[in-house]
């Protein structure tokens, strides 16, 4: 198979669908969604708790579990060794060496996601043995101080021995940090990586991906609902709502010049970091239902401005700017 | 099948809320979202194969038990072997090929076994429901008390349920078994309503008073060992609802303390104690059966299981496979179907397993007629 | 130091519960009405009232009951007391018996383990197919059986129809090996006493001695028990190891583990640890179950261990040894849990002592 791939591009993705065939009826997670990062980027995906946001980046390297399955698409990925892969495609093993070595993942919650049996250089250190067979114990626990000095840990020689459940939150999820970035990704998936956190831990956090980023060359792709932190450190929005996404543009456009009701929405929903308004609004309704979605707009519902054609037929996803693409019939019917 | 469970339940409870009703008017309104729930619960019930298969032995052991000994085709009590000495352990009979001997073959008085299991049904079901709704309510309201005193008073019964625990269930039980006949049979001397109650109550003749004594001293025995792991539970669960908002509010509108555990504790920690029920029921008949068999319990001529199956021990496997066999299936099945019950209820009481078929019930509702992905 | 403190703090909690179960068995002896010596003197003695009378002075029942229990426990423990049926030392009796509901508790916790784990992890990994369903079924089934009745027909089908065990008698290794056994606390200082101790159960000090025949027999004797009693608790096993690993599994740890791109047999080593923690514990009261003997598998496989002494003793109300074996049941109990929490400890890093 033949893959191709803009130069400056590490990861395009394309109709990626997945489903979860639950109980209760087939949940339409993610839908025909697509997006692109660059090299050496930070590109946000921003949207409601439940939106698919988690969903969509897992599929990438098909970290799905049952009753989830990924039913359609591609997840194009240019390897450290300039070769381009279809991550949703090649055969187990080589995934899983890409798995934590080219592509690494930051997951939300800290304390779930290491086990609470290991030590923190058990941790750091399989990470690189997975991937790097002949690595003694000496250097890799030399690696593992060197690692968490990096991620601020204080007094790390100590904290390397620790287990996760005699850290702090912050510690720990700056723990996961140092295991993601231990084999120097090529794309780093960080999710919701400062949602659990205090205010000041935030910042140094979001800092300290800033600079891997700048240090590195690494392309990030930072999932929150945060919009504070999405204007501070990212290059391009994707905003995602139901399962899709919605728009996308550069970050400065993006607050500058919201398009998509539900933007417009969301951002009057919190301060504003690049523009002053007088009062907050809540966005009203609820989350949609991902069961057997009605055709149309999945944000009709909530839409101030709906009109006849939204509950017809999806709105195509169509560039109104250069770099500034939305979905809605407002944009889409001129 | 499943169709008919639920419309039946359905059926019962709404004959109990309309006799609720009828006492105390607009009482089904007030208790709405509680009647929903009991009707999820018949559903969730109604669609569980292992449930409908446990409910059904049950029903069928438990229709066996009160009418069975009024049906037993032979008095337990005629020793046949003394007339027809061929009927001394004649094995299993099957008509085409063989007639003129009962068809589960006899035991060695030449009483056909077939006959005896509807006693012996009789006497496991009543002991054993004996033992759960005896034991468990003892254990209940210690652990009530125990979790929602607290302090000294939680501390002493905890000790005590400590030294229960740490004993061996069964040599705790066997020293009651032996120790307690005597007394008992005292006791039922004199006092003869409660005798022929209770004689009737194991479908036995009063001639058999003496053996009624090693019966309820089994019972005695098991319930003594029965009570602490309830209030352990019990205990353990009223510690974490204590400090909950509705039981301080309930507190602080001055309820009283018995008002609080009873009202609105004991509900709250009812639904697991009701599977451990269900699941002890199989087990008291297990153990039950277990110290017959040891020959603490009631001797000749009463037909219990485990007391025929350790006297067919002798002749096994030659002359008595047959009552080992049928004997030992019959008590397999009571506690299978308590086991397979109980396994059922664990779901059907089970808040998130209930709303989850609640959620796809209503999928399908809504998904009527629309198209099917 | 912090093990230490953890052992000392759980030990003086051990002694109430074991002092209270010796006072309860006290009690429970005490209000029999009978007169225990009676049960005790066998043949003629019964009709010499002299004779009689000498046991009862031996034992104290001519004192008050406070005498008498406190004559039973000083006695208990300097290991004095004397079994009035047998007329041997009670702790020589315990000495003969213990040992072998300790093999048969070995085998029957293999096989518990043997069944239980594997049916358990297959059970997980075919969630919610036929084979998850016939493990659930299997689980209740096991728990559903009358113990007797599945002893009768293992014996029916490996003994009567196969040949393949036989039902009397326990092997044991040879004189001169008993000897030698019997000579390494003396011989070895410290390291001594512990072979000593584990030599006591037959099949090791066979072992000991390089005696495999013997080991050989004792497995070919007491496989069928050690299966029956497998057979019985290996569904309960199996549904706790299904339970267990379908949380391990379905984690953010172990997904997270996959995101790092740990090869397989990392990850199910991360799933088997965490499904191994809760799973200890039963394990471990179970074994301390079987260590106690099951009276009903004893008598029908005619072995002569604990759970039968102690049976036959309350039948013939013999409670010197009545009491010691409660007392030992008792250490057993306690020594369990204390294992079991410090296995729970050794494996789970969040416990602290």
């Amino acid at each position: 198979m033949i893959e191709s791939l803009k130069a400056n591009t590490v990861l395009s993705v394309r109709d990626l669908n997945v489903k979860f065939y639950t109980y209760a009826g087939i949940v339409h997670a993610v839908s025909g969604v697509s997006f692109d990062v660059y090299e050496g980027e930070i590109v946000s995906l921003v949207g409601e708790t439940g939106c698919g946001k988690t969903v969509t980046t897992r599929a990438i390297t098909r970290l799905i579990e049952p009753p989830g399955r990924i039913v359609g698409g591609s997840a194009l990925f240019r390897r450290r060794n300039g070769s381009v892969v279809d991550l949703l495609k090649i055969p187990d093993e080589e995934l899983r060496r890409i798995r934590g070595d080219e592509v690494a993942y930051v997951f939300q919650d800290p304390t779930s996601a290491l086990d609470p049996l290991y030590s923190v250089a058990h941790h750091i250190a399989e990470t690189v043995r997975a991937h790097y067979k002949g690595a003694g114990k000496k250097e890799l626990i030399g690696l593992g101080v060197k690692l968490l000095k990096q991620v601020l840990i204080p007094h790390p020689e100590a904290r390397i021995k620790n287990f996760p459940h005699e850290l702090s939150g912050g510690m720990r999820q700056r723990v996961v940090i140092a295991t993601a970035i231990a084999n120097k990704p090529r794309l780093l998936i960080a999710d919701e990586p400062t949602t659990n956190l205090d205010v000041t831990v935030q910042a140094q956090i979001l800092d300290l991906i800033k600079d891997l980023q700048r240090e590195y060359g690494v392309s990030v792709i930072l999932i929150t609902h945060n919009l504070g932190i999405v204007a501070e450190v990212s290059d391009r929005v994707y905003v995602m709502y139901g399962g899709k996404i919605v728009e996308h543009a550069g970050v400065e456009e993006l607050f500058e010049k919201p398009m998509h009701p539900y933007t417009q929405a969301l951002l009057r929903a919190v301060p504003n970091p690049l523009k002053r308004i007088e009062k907050l609004e809540s966005i009203p309704g609820t989350v949609p239902n991902l069961i057997d979605p009605p055709p149309g707009c999945r944000f009709r519902p909530r839409c101030p401005r709906a009109m006849d054609v939204c509950g017809r037929r999806d709105p195509p996803f169509i560039e109104v700017e250069p770099g500034h693409h939305v979905a809605c019939w407002l944009y889409a019917m001129g | 099948m499943p169709d008919f469970v639920y419309k039946a339940l359905v059926k019962v409870i709404d004959l109990y809320t309309r006799i609720r009703d009828r006492v105390n008017p607009e009482w089904s309104i007030r208790n709405s979202p509680r009647i929903r729930e009991w009707k999820l619960m018949a559903y969730t019930y109604s669609r569980s194969p292992i449930g409908l298969v446990g409910g059904s032995l049950v029903l069928l052991f438990a229709i066996i038990a009160i009418i069975g000994p009024a049906l037993a085709w032979q008095p337990y009590w005629e020793y046949k072997v003394v007339e027809n000495p061929d009927l001394w352990l004649s094995p299993p009979c099957f008509p085409p090929s063989c007639s003129g001997f009962p068809l589960l073959g006899t035991d060695e008085w030449g009483r056909d076994v077939f006959a005896m299991i509807f006693y012996g049904v009789r006497i496991s079901f009543v002991i054993s429901l004996l033992i759960v709704l005896i034991g468990a309510p003892v254990g209940i309201v210690l652990g009530l008390v125990a979790g929602y005193k607290g302090g000294v008073v939680d501390e002493i019964l905890m000790r005590i349920t400590d030294m229960f625990v740490a004993f061996p269930g069964l040599v705790l039980a066997i020293a009651f078994a032996t120790v307690l006949p005597q007394r008992i049979r005292g006791l039922l001397e004199a006092n003869v309503q409660l005798r022929d109650f209770l004689l009737f109550l194991f479908g036995l003749r009063p001639e058999e008073y003496g053996q009624l004594a090693s019966l309820l001293s089994v019972l005695l025995a098991l319930v003594i060992v029965w009570w602490p792991i309830y209030a352990r539970t019990v205990r353990g669960s009223v510690l974490s609802i204590r400090e909950q908002v509705f039981v301080e509010a309930a507190r602080s509108i001055g309820l009283s303390t018995w008002k609080i555990l009873v009202r609105h504790i004991l509900p709250n920690v009812l639904s697991p104690i009701i599977v451990m029920m269900t699941f002890d029921l199989a087990t008291a008949a297990l153990l039950s059966a277990s110290l017959s068999f040891l020959g603490l319990g009631p001797q000749d001529p009463v037909p219990e299981l485990g007391f025929m199956i350790s006297k067919a021990g002798q002749y096994f496997p030659e002359r008595s496979w047959h009552i080992v066999v049928f004997d030992g299936i019959v008590l397999l099945l009571i506690a299978f179907g308590w086991n397979l019950l109980g396994d059922s209820l664990r779901d059907v009481l089970d808040p998130k397993t209930r709303r989850s078929i609640e959620v796809r019930l209503r999928a399908k509702k809504a998904g009527k007629g629309g198209k099917s992905d | 130091m912090g093990l230490l403190r953890f052992l000392g703090r759980r030990m003086l909690t051990f002694i109430p519960t074991i002092i209270g179960v010796l006072f309860i068995t006290y009690i429970i002896a005490y209000l029999i009405p009978t007169d225990p010596v009676r049960a005790w003197v066998g043949g003629e003695k019964l009709l010499n009232p002299e004779a009689l009378e000498q046991v009862r002075i031996k034992y104290k029942f001519n004192e008050p009951w406070y005498i008498q229990f406190s004559f039973l426990v000083s006695q208990l423990f300097s290991g004095q007391l004397e079994d009035p049926i047998r007329h041997r030392l009670v702790v020589q009796e315990l000495g003969t018996k213990f040992p072998v509901t300790v093999e048969v508790a070995i085998f029957g916790f293999l096989f518990t383990v043997a069944i239980g784990l594997p049916l358990g992890i297959i059970a997980a990994l075919k969630k919610d197919t036929l084979v998850d369903f016939f493990v659930r079924f299997f689980a209740l089934f096991g728990s559903s059986m009358p113990s007797f009745v599945l002893y009768y027909f293992l014996i029916l089908a490996l003994f009567v129809y196969t040949q393949t065990t036989y039902l009397a008698g326990v092997p044991l290794p040879s004189d001169a090996c008993t000897t030698m056994i019997a000579g390494l606390p003396t011989s070895i200082p410290v390291l001594g006493h512990i072979a000593f101790y584990i030599g006591q159960i037959p099949m090791f000090g066979a072992a000991f001695c390089g005696e495999w025949s013997v080991v050989v027999e004792t497995f070919k004797r007491f496989y069928l028990p050690g299966l029956a009693l497998g057979m019985l608790s290996g569904g309960f096993i199996a549904r706790i190891t299904r339970n267990s690993l379908l949380d391990a599994l379905s984690s953010e740890y172990i997904l997270f583990a996959k995101a790092r791109g740990l090869p397989k047999l990392w990850i199910w080593r991360h799933a088997l640890k965490n499904t191994l923690v809760p799973i200890i514990t039963i394990l471990g009261l179970q074994f301390g179950g079987l260590l106690t003997g099951s009276i009903i598998a004893e008598t029908v496989f005619n072995i002569p261990g604990m759970g039968r002494y102690i049976y036959e003793s309350i039948m013939r109300l013999n409670f010197p040894a009545i009491i010691a074996g409660t007392l030992l049941f008792a250490i057993i109990y306690v020594t369990v849990n204390l294992i079991v929490d410090i296995l729970y400890a050794a494996i789970d890093p969040r416990v602290r002592y």
